[in-house]
């Protein structure tokens, strides 16, 4: 398998030497099938449901009315980045894939860390199994760098996000929109997974949020040109009407006004039987807590840390990570913060962002079904539920993929399609 | 100092606002004279679940077995329900004694029936049959349901006049539900603007279990209703008037102990003759309940009368008080989990008193709490009506602040109550909105179809003075998009993945029976946007 770095892409000989080689494992319907279909999965990173039928996405509204709209999609728990663009490529809950948050606490290292590691991904994805079982090329184009290192090499050829903004640490979607393009001119991949960031990064620092949104406004405008951009490429290379364009965003966003703070840390750092012994990976809207103390005294531990969490303003719920299908590292309990507050923990300041995402405020997003291929059915909008974790079994029921050991725990978004088996 | 307050001095209050002077319209008067066959009152359904529907009718075995009048003989009367109108394909049938206990009503579960299908029934007492009736089942739990067209409606005043806008539902041919919002009834002796098309019966403002059957017989006597509930299922819920005016859990602005005894005995006389008359789903006393279309719709149907805490007067600070409650805290409770954990798209709250803000000024909590606790008044601003949830403000942050929370979207209220149309946006503070405050969810109140609204109370022709408060109102509450004072009719809502639409029309004249209604003005929800919309063109019938 390929990485590409924008420098790679320009030369994709390679690539296509290997999308030539794996070739000969296909089955010859399969292969005919696989010839005639092309699946783009486009994550507009942070995109709220309004936004995405609002005035300054006219693309996203376009591609809707040429295909299915999922009225009720929501993003799985905790509503973050890294969990959600994983549930969409392995089609599975957090608890089976091994990420449920961005940020967790690691016992091994001793300290709260990014799940964007390769080995952070227990579970098989479309992008390796397209590849691996039907000898299909995938791509994945992801803005930020932690997206590139959990999905590692599954991607047939990967794109390292550069250059990266220094406030925001993503690549902007001008230069992402470039590597997508380049990708699918240079190697036609059957199959790409692609992150655009500006809406969710310029989203995240935008002291307006709250108010006017205008720096998230001018990211919608951009990132809906870039889109545009991306929709008369596929045209123009004669892709249209072979393809499947999965548009979708990873989680929502809610803004919060300075003082709508909430640390968590210091509440349970004034408590004796809990001071020192307990960690919190901060996901923004959502906190996850652990307790390093004695197994013994779990059990304590953890009805101290709801309670202490409950009685703390701008606390919307604590819950059993078990309960919410993510998994051990998640910790002993999940905190949700209210709509308009925001987590920051270890410290007041570790947090300063106004744009946040992570509680069940920032679960519904855009989910539209489009692009011009025949088995796409046009204007019709759905309200069957739909999460992100539906999006693989969607591109393994269009590919003929089987699923993975264990099943799926999402659906194939099956009202989108006309005949495409559920 | 305590001030009472209903909903007939909000008017007034508005028209003293615009300077003009209260008058009564004149208005000409028919009587109501009804034979008294065996199914004089007709046949009704209501409450659609997708096997099941519930069948209505009361019977009058013998002439002196009168609505009310506590005689007559018990019987069995046998129900059925086919495919088809001619009765040819059976698919339900049963039987069910009544007798003067309950009225002579018939109110049969039909069971054991296919999801979103038009049904026919109908009753038979010896050799007496019943008008077919028409209805229909709801859809599958999880089917994927293009469409669904209700009915909205609420305030039918029987001397404020005809029913024509039921006549015009009834003529529509594509609703699969009415949904009566309450005031389904009227308690009073006549008008309350001393107005009368059409004398009640009894003559008196009603107060025992006998007096309350004889009123709902009335109004089930009407052609145009009876004609409404043999077309099409039911959905309703009571406001205050089932009982009296300014129903709240204790009493009621209507009812005095001093002179009209003890309101729990009314309460609870009003209640058993609407359970007996209505054909809804009731569990003992408790009338909120849930009903579920497919995966496009739930609705959430509310009882605000019978857990609330009493009405405080204008200016009181009461509102605020977090002991005084709307819903009692096992509706709240029932709805929030509701809302939260649908399964469908859009939940629609059946709510029969607006939840909008309604304010001069529309003041928020956290800028001018402080300023309002100094004067005394309430922390989000004056309410002109505080019947409404604006008069408990500390249930309505709690339901606006559950959908924010959890991500609830695609929630709509229809509500009634108000004698007027309206389309809101339901912003979490309205004093904030919308710069600062998004809106979470979107309301449509349907006009009264008969019940007196402003320009009737001043006294002044429609659509002159009642502009100026429209005016004012939504220049002062910039989540009011729609504001229509005068008009009265029906509403029609339509449900789509893409959207929700209300259509409004309106009466020509509420006098005449023979009325035309024509289409007012139409606003629409777009999904995932919380926000109304104006559209230039009504649903296609």
């Amino acid at each position: 398998m390929t990485a590409i770095s924008r420098r790679s892409l320009l030369g994709g000989a390679a690539g296509a030497a290997a999308l030539t080689a794996f070739s000969s494992a296909m089955s010859e319907a399969v292969a005919r099938a696989a010839s005639d279909l092309r699946v783009y999965v486009l994550v507009v990173d942070g995109c709220r449901p309004d936004e995405a039928v609002g005035a300054y996405l006219p693309t996203v509204r376009s591609l809707a009315a040429q295909g299915t709209s999922f009225t009720a999609a929501r993003s799985v728990t905790v509503a973050e980045t890294i969990p959600n663009h994983v549930a969409m490529m392995s089609g599975v809950w957090p608890a089976r894939s091994g990420v449920p948050a961005n940020s967790v606490w690691d016992p091994a290292l001793g300290e709260v860390r990014d799940l964007g590691l390769a080995t952070d991904l227990l579970v098989p994805t479309v992008l390796d199994r397209l590849t691996g079982e039907l000898g299909l090329a995938t791509a994945s184009v992801l803005s930020k760098d932690y997206l590139f290192g959990v999905f590692g090499t599954r991607a047939t050829y990967r794109w390292t996000p550069e250059p990266m903004l220094p406030v925001t640490d993503h690549a902007p979607d001008v230069f992402t929109m470039d590597a997508l393009v380049r990708v699918i001119d240079d190697h036609d991949p059957a199959l790409v997974f692609a992150n655009l960031g500006d809406v969710d990064r310029f989203g995240h620092a935008d002291l307006s949020g709250s108010s006017l949104r205008l720096l998230r406004t001018l990211a919608l405008i951009d990132t809906d040109a870039q889109l545009a951009r991306f929709v008369a490429h596929l045209r123009w290379r004669g892709l249209w009407e072979r393809s499947v364009v999965i548009l979708l965003a990873d989680h929502s966003m809610d803004w919060s006004l300075p003082l709508s703070l909430v640390n968590l840390a210091s509440r349970l750092d004034d408590d004796a039987f809990l001071a020192g012994r307990c960690q919190i990976a901060q996901n923004g809207g959502a906190d996850l807590l652990y307790w390093t103390g004695p197994p013994d005294e779990r059990a304590a531990a953890v009805e101290r840390m709801r309670s202490i969490a409950l009685a703390t303003p701008g606390v919307l719920s604590v819950h059993d990570p078990a309960g919410l299908n993510l998994g051990a590292n998640a910790g002993d309990l999940v905190v949700y913060c209210k709509a308009g507050w925001r987590f920051t923990d270890p410290t007041v300041i570790s947090n300063p962002v106004p744009g946040n995402h992570g509680h069940p405020a920032t679960e519904p997003i855009p989910l539209v079904v489009s692009g011009g291929h025949p088995l796409v059915r046009r204007g019709v909008v759905s309200s069957a539920p739909a999460r992100t974790l539906d999006v693989a079994p969607t591109v393994a029921s269009l590919f003929g993929l089987q699923a993975p050991s264990g099943g799926w725990d999402g659906v194939p978004l099956s009202p989108a399609f006309a005949g495409v088996p559920a | 100092m305590e001030q009472t307050f209903d909903r007939r001095s909000v008017l007034r209050a508005g028209a003293a606002t615009a300077g003009v002077v209260l008058g009564a319209t004149a208005l000409p008067t028919t009587s109501a004279t009804a034979d008294e066959p065996v199914f004089a009152h007709g046949v009704a359904s209501g409450d659609p679940l997708p096997d099941a529907v519930l069948l209505w009718t009361r019977v009058t075995p013998t002439p002196d077995a009168t609505p009310g009048s506590g005689v007559g003989p018990t019987v069995d009367v046998t129900w059925e329900v086919a495919a088809d109108p001619a009765f040819a394909a059976v698919v339900a049938s049963g039987a069910q004694t009544t007798g003067p206990g309950r009225d002579h009503t018939v109110k049969a579960d039909a069971t054991g029936l296919n999801p979103a299908t038009t049904y026919y029934y109908r009753f038979r007492l010896d050799g007496a049959v019943s008008a077919t009736g028409t209805t229909r089942t709801a859809p599958a739990l999880t089917a994927a349901v293009a469409r669904l067209r209700f009915g909205v409606v609420s305030c039918s005043n029987v001397p404020a006049g005809h029913f024509a806008a039921y006549r015009y539902l009834a003529e529509r041919g594509d609703l699969d539900a009415v949904l009566h919002l309450g005031d389904y009834i009227y308690e009073y002796a006549g008008d309350f603007n001393d107005s009368v098309v059409r004398p009640h019966d009894p003559p008196r403002e009603i107060l025992t279990l006998a007096d309350y059957r004889r009123r709902h017989a009335q109004y089930k006597s009407d052609e145009h209703l009876k004609r409404l509930h043999a077309t099409v299922p039911f959905i309703a819920t009571w406001d205050d008037h089932e009982v009296a005016n300014d129903a709240w859990s204790g009493g009621a602005e209507n009812h005095q102990p001093d002179t009209e005894g003890d309101y729990a005995a009314r309460k609870a006389v009003a209640h058993q003759a609407y359970f007996e008359w209505m054909p809804v789903r009731n569990e003992a006393d408790r009338i909120y309940r849930r009903l579920r279309f497919g995966l496009l719709a739930e609705l959430s149907m509310l009882d605000l009368r019978s857990y609330r805490s009493r009405q405080v007067g204008i200016g009181d600070g009461g509102t605020d008080d977090p002991n005084r409650t709307l819903t009692g805290a096992e509706q709240m409770a029932w709805l929030e989990n509701g809302l939260i954990t649908s399964g469908a798209q859009w939940k629609l709250v059946g709510n029969s008193v607006m939840v909008a803000p309604l304010q001069l000024p529309p003041l928020s909590p956290e800028l001018l709490g402080p300023l309002a606790e100094l004067l005394g008044l309430p922390e989000e601003g004056i309410s002109l009506n505080p019947d409404q949830w604006d008069g408990y403000a500390v249930d309505r942050r709690r339901l606006l602040a559950t959908l924010a929370n959890h991500g609830v979207r695609d929630t709509v209220f229809l509500t009634g109550d108000i004698h007027s149309s309206w389309a809101n946006d339901v912003p979490r503070d309205a004093g904030l909105y919308p710069l600062l405050s998004k809106s979470v969810a979107t309301e449509f109140v349907c006009t009264s179809v008969t019940s007196d609204n402003f320009d009737e109370i001043l006294g002044v022709p429609p659509r002159t003075t009642s502009i100026v408060l429209e005016t004012a109102v939504q220049a002062l509450n910039r989540h009011i998009k729609y504001c229509e004072l005068d008009s009265h009719g029906a509403s029609v809502l339509e449900v789509t993945p893409a959207g929700t639409q209300m259509d409004w029309y309106y009466l020509a004249n509420k006098a005449d029976p023979a009325s035309t209604l024509t289409w007012g003005r139409s606003f629409r929800t777009r999904a995932g946007t919380q926000r109304v919309q104006s559209v230039g063109t009504p649903i296609a019938p």
